[in-house]
């Protein structure tokens, strides 16, 4: 898979792709065999501070090399063709990116032509680009009396502006107040109109709630987890967490055709009938676990994250 | 045929077409480089900037042209006078213009250098530069073009001002003038090309290690005068047996050292001169100056990224 040509994919081929992905700088390690595949659509990127997910964005954008293994998006291997890439690649910093002297229609602008748009077209994308974003009456504005969340949305313009495939948002909704955050995840949630796929760091887990449908949890440079966010399917979800180990109950459940996901304690079972709880019954009575807590599949994406490090951990 | 649906919205208009998809053209690496080099231009030029941004980059480069405008009048004055005046002696032609100009010329390149370079890395935007299909190579390439292609015409406009004004007033006739004086099509740039190769990479050298413009633009200045001083005095003083060498260290020297040389006029009063030097030296001091510096600031910005 990491192997294949630009632009032959099924839909559903990862968009990005990692094996055994390791990352040092110096003694300090990064990332560590990190093996991730991340489908088309909105995905959240998850993790604490130095969990790894900087690194993981500069390394798709081959701006630094891996120590080890292999990092391909659309199947393209980065050590292949990063400037080729990066043509159809957004970035949006988490840090400052803006010159202050600039207006944002001539920085949109330019950031179009750096990835190649001829200068007439970028100009005219630039416009449309400002105006999804909230900005269109701002945009003669010199960026340097931009407010903090008006700030916020040109660099998101510029990320879009060429119409990339994909989009890195490294903590997108950063400093900003309740309103604007909401606002600029109205706006990353229209991206899937626009057939863009977006990988969304964020240490805000109720904003990729909000907002993604697949989420990536980092941890110390170890990927916790990589799985929907919303498991598909229309039966019942049900969460089971157990007082011991979680593995009879996974065996059982999956001996019964059930698909079972879970993190640390916590056993998570996509039932296909109309009443999943009989068949988590009848699998925890197979099983012989305890149960600690049971219910429909209502946990909070942080107790799913603090479930897995705790797992992690030990 | 029935009739197009169209028609009859063709009153409608559309107001705004929204956010597409590109289908278009990418112009890839080159387009990109293309696009820094129109942007720094734009920047140092105070183009799309607020007034203020563009007084101090016009203020010289009014200097320079008014200097060669004044002394075309001054051409014209002289010819039309009952006697015959032989100006060149007492005002500064092709390679004299370049004295008369220098410190202008210094201050416009301490001032672009900084402004092309310091900016983009004291505001986080090169992280935007190096998301695009842009390598480190490709930015500094693209800045150095476009610094040179400020100061050389800086440097050139004015001349070619010059030439063409003493054209049209010259006695033998407009065409006669141009056709007697073509070695001017080859010193003038060369000995500008010089200048820029001794200004512009100390300048693009302090631009990328310092991280406020201001200071960076003293710094240019102070370093090149600083150092004429420093050789100056082990010249005077003599304090050690090496001295002679010391003499290398006026930078701000050697381009007008190389200049008499291309103009073939007799040696002026440089310090590297004045110790015993050829103008060959000058020039391998100003070729050895911009090797340094293009190393120096590739290691900086390899280091940076």
């Amino acid at each position: 898979m990491i192997d294949g040509p630009t632009g032959q994919r099924h839909a559903d081929s990862p968009i990005i792709e990692t094996r055994d992905l390791h990352k040092h700088f110096g003694q300090v390690r990064a990332l560590a065999g990190v093996d991730l595949k991340v489908p088309p659509g909105i995905t959240g990127l998850v993790g604490a501070n130095g969990a790894g997910k900087t690194t993981l964005i500069r390394l798709l954008l081959g701006l630094t090399a891996p120590t080890s293994g292999e990092v391909a998006v659309f199947g393209t291997p980065v050590s292949r063709d990063a400037a080729g890439l990066r043509a159809r690649i957004g970035y949006m910093p988490e840090g400052r990116c803006l010159p202050l002297d600039q207006t944002a229609a001539d920085f949109v602008a330019y950031a179009a032509e750096l990835a190649g748009i001829p200068p007439a077209e970028a100009r005219r994308r630039a416009s449309e680009t400002l105006f999804l974003v909230g900005l269109h009456e701002e945009r003669f504005r010199y960026l340097g009396d931009f407010s903090t969340g008006m700030q916020q949305r040109v660099k998101l313009a510029q990320s879009i502006v060429h119409d990339p495939r994909l989009v890195l948002l490294d903590e997108p909704a950063s400093g900003l107040d309740p309103a604007g955050r909401d606002q600029m995840l109205e706006v990353i949630d229209r991206f899937r109109g626009f057939g863009m796929n977006v990988l969304f760091s964020s240490h805000l887990l109720e904003d990729i709630e909000q907002t993604c449908d697949w989420v990536v949890m980092l941890d110390g440079g170890r990927l916790l987890r990589s799985a929907p966010l919303d498991p598909p399917g229309d039966g019942t979800a049900v969460s089971v967490e157990v007082f011991d180990d979680p593995l009879p109950l996974v065996a059982a459940l999956t001996a019964r055709g059930i698909e079972v996901t879970y993190a640390g304690r916590v056993v998570t079972a996509m039932s296909s009938s109309e009443d999943g709880f009989v068949e988590v019954r009848d699998a925890l009575a197979a099983s012989g676990s305890s149960v600690r807590a049971m219910g429909t599949d209502l946990r909070s994406l942080e107790d799913v994250f603090m479930a897995a490090t705790k797992e992690s951990n030990g | 045929m029935a009739e197009s649906p169209v028609s009859s919205h063709d009153s409608a208009i559309i107001l705004d077409r929204g956010y597409r998809s590109y289908h278009g053209p990418r112009t890839g690496r080159r387009g990109a480089m293309a696009a820094v080099v129109k942007e720094g231009y734009r920047r140092v030029l105070g183009l799309r900037r607020k007034a203020k941004r563009k007084l101090f980059p016009w203020t010289l480069i009014a200097l320079a042209l008014g200097s060669a405008a004044v002394l075309v009048a001054i051409e014209w004055v002289s010819s039309s006078l009952p006697i015959s005046l032989d100006t060149s002696d007492l005002f500064p032609r092709y390679s004299g213009y370049f004295d008369f100009i220098s410190n202008v010329a210094l201050l416009f390149a301490a001032f672009a250098g900084p402004q092309l370079l310091v900016p983009d890395r004291t505001q986080g935007v090169l992280n935007v530069y190096f998301s695009r299909p842009l390598g480190v190579r490709d930015y500094l390439v693209a800045k150095a073009a476009t610094f040179a292609a400020v100061i050389l015409s800086f440097w050139l406009v004015p001349q070619i001002l010059l030439h063409l004004g003493y054209a049209a007033l010259s006695p033998a006739g407009f065409l006669s003038y141009l056709g007697g004086t073509t070695d001017i099509l080859w010193k003038v740039p060369a000995a500008a090309l010089v200048y820029f190769a001794m200004h512009g990479s100390l300048a693009f050298l302090v631009a990328s290690f310092v991280n406020r413009v201001g200071a960076a633009a003293a710094g240019i200045v102070a370093v090149l005068l600083g150092l004429n001083l420093v050789a100056l005095l082990f010249q005077e003083v003599g304090l050690a047996p090496g001295t002679k060498w010391t003499s290398l260290l006026a930078l701000e020297q050697h381009p007008r050292f190389v200049r008499d040389w291309i103009f073939d006029l007799e040696a002026s009063i440089t310090i590297p001169a004045q110790a015993g030097f050829g103008p060959e030296a000058s020039l391998m001091v100003v070729i050895g100056c911009a090797v340094v510096s293009v190393l120096l600031v590739g290691w900086r910005y390899r280091r940076l990224t």
